[in-house]
């Protein structure tokens, strides 16, 4: 509940951090650089300079791109010294990797509205593999991508609680 | 990370992507998920009435006059035992191993979703306000924990002091 708490507080600076590496991401694949990614709030509105201005500005809730970070901080807790120096350190790493892969989630969410929600200009301007691809980026990222990066990050920079346990099997194996 | 850590979680995401793609394929959705998701719905109804609400379900809709939900994928459980599934099955274990870890692993995950259906409902009902944080953070958190959780028990118990215990 504590990491709950965090989350939602930090959430409306957060989604702004993530705003902006989605919005750099897709502006190096663009010519001209017309996408631009507005944070208000919890929600980022996508905004692309080619489009009529009176035109509507779809809006994603980031949050639901990020939530998986309480995940991660529920997973380093079950640490027996959670506030142990390694571990806080390895947590740290885990959510700077994370923030990484928040980026490509809301650039493939970006991506899927572009290819299959703006109606005939998705169509002229997107074949059939693009709406496959970034539909099932977009997808598989919120059902269960997310959950599962969570858990591979913990799994991969966990501290390991119990190397000595391991050390007699070692050393009956050199006997041999 | 050892190598047969990094062995576990590539395992892991290819088999994850499979079933994913599996369960994502319209066939298996319309024949295998939805009829799987109307039972949770059917069930949660039944605690709900038990329980003094009066609910009427409909497919996968549970609704009454205060509030309703409609359980689509990512609140039916599926998601969690689709990670589930894809530890167990990318850990080294024998078979019968893995499927009494399945089976007992697929009922937590689906008892544990039966409370987050009906607490959502509740929450809907009673303290709409809160039912944003608790549908989108807390219980689907709670879910996928609750598989971990499950997973490192399971693997420390058929393979104690090898990959489960970390790196």
């Amino acid at each position: 509940m504590i990491a709950v708490v965090i989350w939602a507080t930090v959430s409306p600076l957060y989604d702004r951090a993530v705003a902006a590496g989605a919005e750099e991401l897709m502006r190096l694949f663009e010519n001209p650089k017309v996408t631009h990614l507005n944070a208000n709030g919890t929600d980022v509105t996508v905004d692309r300079s080619d489009f009529d201005p009176r035109s509507p500005h779809p809006g994603l809730p980031v949050i639901d791109l990020t939530f998986n970070w309480v995940l991660l901080a529920a997973l380093f807790s079950i640490n027996p010294k959670p506030f142990s120096d390694r571990n806080m350190l390895r947590f740290g790493i885990a959510s700077v990797i994370m923030y990484v892969t928040h980026i490509f989630a809301l650039t493939a969410e970006v991506m899927s509205i572009y290819v299959l929600r703006l109606g005939a200009w998705s169509a002229a301007h997107y074949g059939a593999f693009a709406r496959n691809f970034w539909g099932v980026a977009n997808h598989s990222y919120r059902f269960v991508l997310m959950f599962a990066i969570a858990f591979a990050l913990w799994w991969a920079l966990r501290p390991a609680p119990v190397e000595e346990k391991a050390a007699p099997r070692q050393k009956k194996r050199r006997k041999r | 990370m050892k190598r047969d850590q990094k062995l576990f979680l590539i395992k892991f995401f290819v088999a994850l992507i499979a079933m994913y793609l599996l369960v994502a394929w319209n066939p298996v959705n319309d024949h295998v998920i939805v009829p799987a998701t109307k039972g949770i719905a059917v069930v949660a109804g039944a605690m709900l009435h038990a329980i003094g609400q009066n609910v009427i379900v409909n497919g996968t809709t549970i609704a009454s006059s205060r509030f309703a939900v409609n359980i689509n994928n990512g609140c039916n459980g599926i998601e969690a035992m689709l990670i589930l599934l894809a530890a167990i099955g990318s850990f080294p274990a024998s078979m019968k191993s893995r499927l009494i870890g399945l089976g007992i692993g697929a009922l937590i995950v689906q008892l544990i979703n039966e409370v987050r259906i009906i607490s959502l409902y509740l929450i809907g009902a009673y303290r709409p306000s809160l039912f944003q944080i608790f549908h989108t953070a807390v219980w689907q958190v709670v879910v996928i924990l609750a598989a971990i959780i499950f997973f490192l028990q399971w693997s420390a118990r058929v393979a104690p002091n090898r990959l489960a215990n970390g790196s």
